[in-house]
């Protein structure tokens, strides 16, 4: 039962109070009063009443002096007055409304419209209430979405790395990278880090949606990729195994744009991705420009169980490496037209360029001044890196060797590596331990790594550069790692199945660093040797 | 590889020439099995030659001792090149066997 709302009745004379207080009691709780003191002290009580009929003519305070009072208090100014009085002119009417009054009745009253007046002005009162509260209610929500928007904005800024120079202790190569988020946050992120010493690894993508579940998700797109890339060197794989787990746990169906490279700063070789993300430009030295266009699989996140492939090219000296997501192609002016891609590529190769900060800074002041006065729609970010080349003095020698699968291929790899070997300068004692890393490897990997009869591929990549040598051996076998696998032999005595590990365990002994990947679809084992000049 | 013997009074030298690997090993060892078949009971393995040996020579020499032992002969190595005794130092094998730098010093150990 909704509560009975209340209206206090100022009249000097009782005859009118009581006039009144009949006609309205059926509906209304009635308060009274005979003066203005008395009114004024009613609507201080604990249960002030929701509208008040006031008469004007009364002595000591009139009903004018009476309303002013009651609107100069925070307290009561918002409770409607009604004048009821016999005063019946115009200017009266005026001076009543100019104090403050809502509304005003003349007597001798007519019944029927003092009930409708009353009605009107206590409906009005609590519309008035209610829009209040509404207002005060957006007002708090408005406050808590520009909260999220700063919250999703500092998970953004807090992920990308901004100090730059970025490794100013490596002369290979320079990096800049630059990200302007929108009003509400766009997901997108870039990252850069070593996986080792020759390997640089770098990444740009954009997360769909926006807000604080898109800055959640590229958290953990940005993560994962960096995790996965810790134990491996190729793009396809880091991006099949972050594919995987991100299907796992994503149930916004939210998806990631990314591409992922993977540069050998030794040697200029690029492996990289693409999962659904804007192809790339390659600046080379000789100022052509070339686009990226192969896509590797689709975004991430979209599909489960996805295999994902990689592309390679070499950088030359002076080449410039430029990533971007479509928050610069898709950036609109105030007459809707778009950056785009076309205008992009001609930015970078007609222009000239002093830096890879010079060429960050441009592309994004371009934009901005593209934009002009329309409202950034995505975030902008831009990457470039430029390759250096080798430091002076170190070059670089590679080799690789392709044998089949049969225990008589072994010595074919000893003999081409002793070439290379020599070719390089690799001291005699050297090359013999190396003779023996392959013979144990590789009569291992033929021995066990295929459950088939058939022929199979064995790929050694060999390199050597500043006084390092490192190899590589790929096998497409069942899952095989040599460097536990013991020989299971059951009939040798104990003292013989122990010697079973005793060529793995020459193995680590004689190269600085063994290691061995799945990488989708086949078994690599990673070795390196420093020589002591 | 290969493989040179000769006499030194009731001593049989042995001399592998090259490198004692997997592919290289099983010659080997039904060499050194069948002097063993034969009667000899002192063999000296002379690996002056020797490149290097892997973890499948190892073993061969290893299978060698053993049965040498067990027939109560006597196997003795000399003059191991910078690789192949790292491989033994590596493997545990330098305090195996007897190993001697000059094959005058293996000789008069027997």
């Amino acid at each position: 039962m909704e509560k009975r709302q209340k209206i206090l009745i100022v009249d000097d004379e009782r005859f009118n109070i009581n006039v009144l207080a009949d006609l309205l009691k059926p509906n209304y709780k009635i308060m009274a009063a005979i003066n203005g003191k008395q009114a004024l002290k009613a609507v201080q009580s604990d249960s002030p009443p929701d509208l008040i009929l006031l008469d004007v003519m009364m002595p000591e305070m009139d009903g004018h002096e009476v309303c002013r009072k009651l609107k100069a208090d925070e307290k009561t100014r918002d409770i409607p007055v009604i004048f009821v009085t016999a005063m019946g002119g115009e200017s009266d009417e005026t001076k009543g409304l100019d104090i403050g009054a809502v509304d005003y009745i003349t007597k001798p009253i007519s019944s029927a419209i003092v009930e409708a007046r009353v009605k009107t002005h206590l409906s009005l009162r609590q519309q008035t209430r209610d829009l209040q509260e509404a207002k005060a209610l957006i007002e708090v929500q408005k406050d808590r979405m520009q909260d999220e928007l700063n919250v999703a904005k500092n998970i953004q800024l807090s992920m990308l790395p901004q100090d730059f120079p970025a490794y100013p202790d490596h002369d290979e190569f320079m990096l800049h990278a630059s990200m302007e988020a929108a009003r509400e946050v766009g997901g997108d992120f870039y990252d850069f880090f070593f996986i080792d010493e020759d390997h640089l690894c770098v990444c740009i993508g954009d997360v769909s949606g926006k807000g604080v579940p898109a800055a959640l998700f590229m958290a953990i797109s940005k993560t994962l990729i960096r995790s996965r890339a810790k134990n491996d060197l190729s793009t396809a794989s880091i991006l099949t195994q972050v594919n995987d787990e991100i299907d796992a746990t994503n149930e916004a169906a939210m998806f990631v744009t990314v591409f992922l490279a993977i540069i050998n700063i030794r040697t200029g070789n690029m492996l990289y991705t693409n999962a659904g993300h804007n192809p790339p430009f390659i600046k080379r030295s000789n100022s052509t420009l070339e686009c990226l266009g192969s896509r590797h699989g689709p975004v991430i996140g979209a599909m489960d169980g996805m295999t994902y492939k990689e592309d390679k090219t070499l950088l030359a000296k002076n080449d410039l490496v430029f990533l971007y997501t479509d928050g610069v192609t898709e950036a609109f002016d105030s007459e809707s037209n778009l950056f785009s891609e076309k205008r992009l590529a001609d930015l970078l190769s007609l222009r000239k360029y002093v830096s890879v900060e010079d060429i960050i800074n441009s592309t994004v002041s371009e934009v901005n001044r593209f934009q002009g006065d329309a409202e950034q729609a995505d975030d902008i970010t831009v990457l470039a890196i430029e390759f250096l080349g080798q430091p002076k003095g170190k070059p670089v020698q590679n080799l690789i060797i392709t044998i089949r699968n049969s225990f008589s291929e072994i010595d074919k790899v000893n003999q081409r590596f002793n070439t290379f070997a020599d070719y390089c300068g690799i001291p005699k004692t050297l090359i013999q331990k190396v003779n023996i890393v392959f013979d144990e490897l590789l009569h291992n990997i033929i021995s066990y790594a295929y459950n088939d009869n058939k022929e199979h591929d064995i790929i050694i990549e060999l390199e050597f550069s500043g006084n390092r040598l490192s190899i590589a051996i790929t096998d497409d076998g069942i899952p095989f790692n040599p460097l536990e696998a013991k020989k299971p032999d059951t009939e040798l005595s104990l003292e013989e199945r122990e010697i079973g590990g005793l060529g793995i365990h020459l193995v680590r002994n004689l190269m600085d660093k063994v290691s061995y990947k799945r990488q989708v679809d086949k078994n690599v084992i990673s070795l390196t040797k420093q020589i002591q000049v | 590889m290969e493989i040179q013997t000769r006499d030194t009074n009731d001593i049989k030298v042995v001399e592998l020439i090259g490198k004692l690997d997997t592919n290289t090993s099983p010659d080997a060892e039904t060499h050194l099995n069948k002097l063993i078949k034969e009667g000899v009971k002192k063999i000296l393995v002379n690996l002056e030659k020797l490149d290097y040996v892997s973890s499948a020579g190892l073993r061969v020499l290893l299978s060698t001792n053993k049965q040498l032992q067990s027939t109560s002969g006597l196997l003795r190595i000399c003059n191991l090149n910078e690789v192949v005794q790292e491989i033994f130092d590596i493997s545990g094998f330098s305090s195996i066997f007897n190993v001697f730098s000059t094959e005058s010093e293996a000789l008069n150990d027997f």
